[in-house]
């Protein structure tokens, strides 16, 4: 009876572990009292299957990447005056921090996942049906984190970017109709070293298709899921 | 002063060098990749046939992957409302 019952807490154990590593859409969504406008949940409300599916992709075709917990919501900028509303989602990325990148200055290691990471979200966030064109979204945010290199298994630390920015502004840079630099100045977003504020760093942006075109080998979808 | 011809060759190497090094991160990041990329986890085989054909790797199998490896899940991170308000 005793090794019965020692099996069943295990059981419990381990899968409450993977539960908290295999976020749900529920898991990844911003719930709607989270939010403090009427704004901004009835923005919620309006896109929510828009919400899931994008989760889903991300989950199902993108196994690289992980969604953080509420990660995916329209938020505001901290510190905003005005209820301006973007579309967010918040990446966490498993990177490698030995080698090449973990050589790379600070701003190099920032350009590069933006330009591979953050990009592409961008572009898939604005593609969501009706978003874009709704008057009550102000743009667009991603949030990328990533484990800062030089550190030890004693003292992790993360490194993340955020960035917002005006929708038509993403339009245009999407459409190579803006450059760069013009985009990167029009942005809004902030570094930071664990929970230090960093500010902004210099940001270069380039072509990297790598996460519209990489396939993880061997991989397969969940029956069901829709990747290409 | 300095010559026509010796400021054009100065503009010149400095567009050359800041065009050499962006392109040197480029190939650098390039040639680099995500743990995933590599496909050198142990996991990738536990889906395998016994003679090593058909392997599979489901989102289960990396995200198991990413419980047991990736220590920095547990790493110290910027606050949502460092970043946002609701």
């Amino acid at each position: 009876m005793l090794p019965g019952r020692i099996a069943a807490v295990v059981l419990v154990l381990l899968l409450s572990s993977a539960s908290s590593a295999t976020a749900t859409a529920a898991d990844a969504i911003t719930p709607l009292e989270e939010y403090t406008t009427a704004k901004a949940r009835n923005l919620a409300t309006t896109y929510k299957i828009q919400l899931v599916q994008f989760y889903e992709y991300v989950y199902n075709c993108l196994p690289w990447l992980g969604v953080v917990k509420n990660g995916i919501g329209f938020r505001q900028p901290r510190d905003a005056q005005a209820d301006d509303r973007y579309l967010s989602v918040w990446i966490s990325i498993d990177q490698k921090t030995d080698g090449p990148f973990g050589q790379m200055p600070l701003d190099r290691r920032v350009s590069a996942m933006f330009s591979r990471y953050g990009v592409d979200m961008l572009r898939r966030l604005s593609q969501l049906n009706g978003v874009a064109s709704d008057p009550d979204v102000r743009g667009f945010s991603v949030v990328l984190s990533w484990l800062k290199p030089g550190g030890t298994e004693k003292n992790p630390m993360m490194e993340t970017l955020a960035l917002f920015i005006d929708k038509s502004s993403l339009g245009e840079f999407l459409a190579k109709r803006l450059p760069a630099t013009e985009f990167t100045s029009r942005a809004m977003f902030n570094v930071f070293e664990g929970k230090d504020r960093v500010g902004r760093v210099t940001l270069d942006v380039w072509d990297d298709d790598f996460n519209s075109t990489f396939k993880l080998k061997n991989y397969e979808p969940p029956e069901g899921a829709k990747c290409s | 002063m300095l010559s026509r011809i010796t400021r054009a060759s100065l503009a010149v190497s400095v567009v050359f060098l800041v065009g050499a090094c962006t392109a040197e991160d480029m190939k650098v990041w390039s040639s680099h990749s995500t743990h995933f990329a590599s496909g050198e986890h142990g996991f990738f085989s536990l889906r395998n046939n016994k003679d090593g054909s058909n392997p599979r790797v489901s989102r289960l199998d990396v995200e198991n992957n990413r419980l047991q490896n990736w220590w920095g899940i547990y790493a110290i991170n910027v606050s949502p409302n460092q970043i946002f308000q609701n």
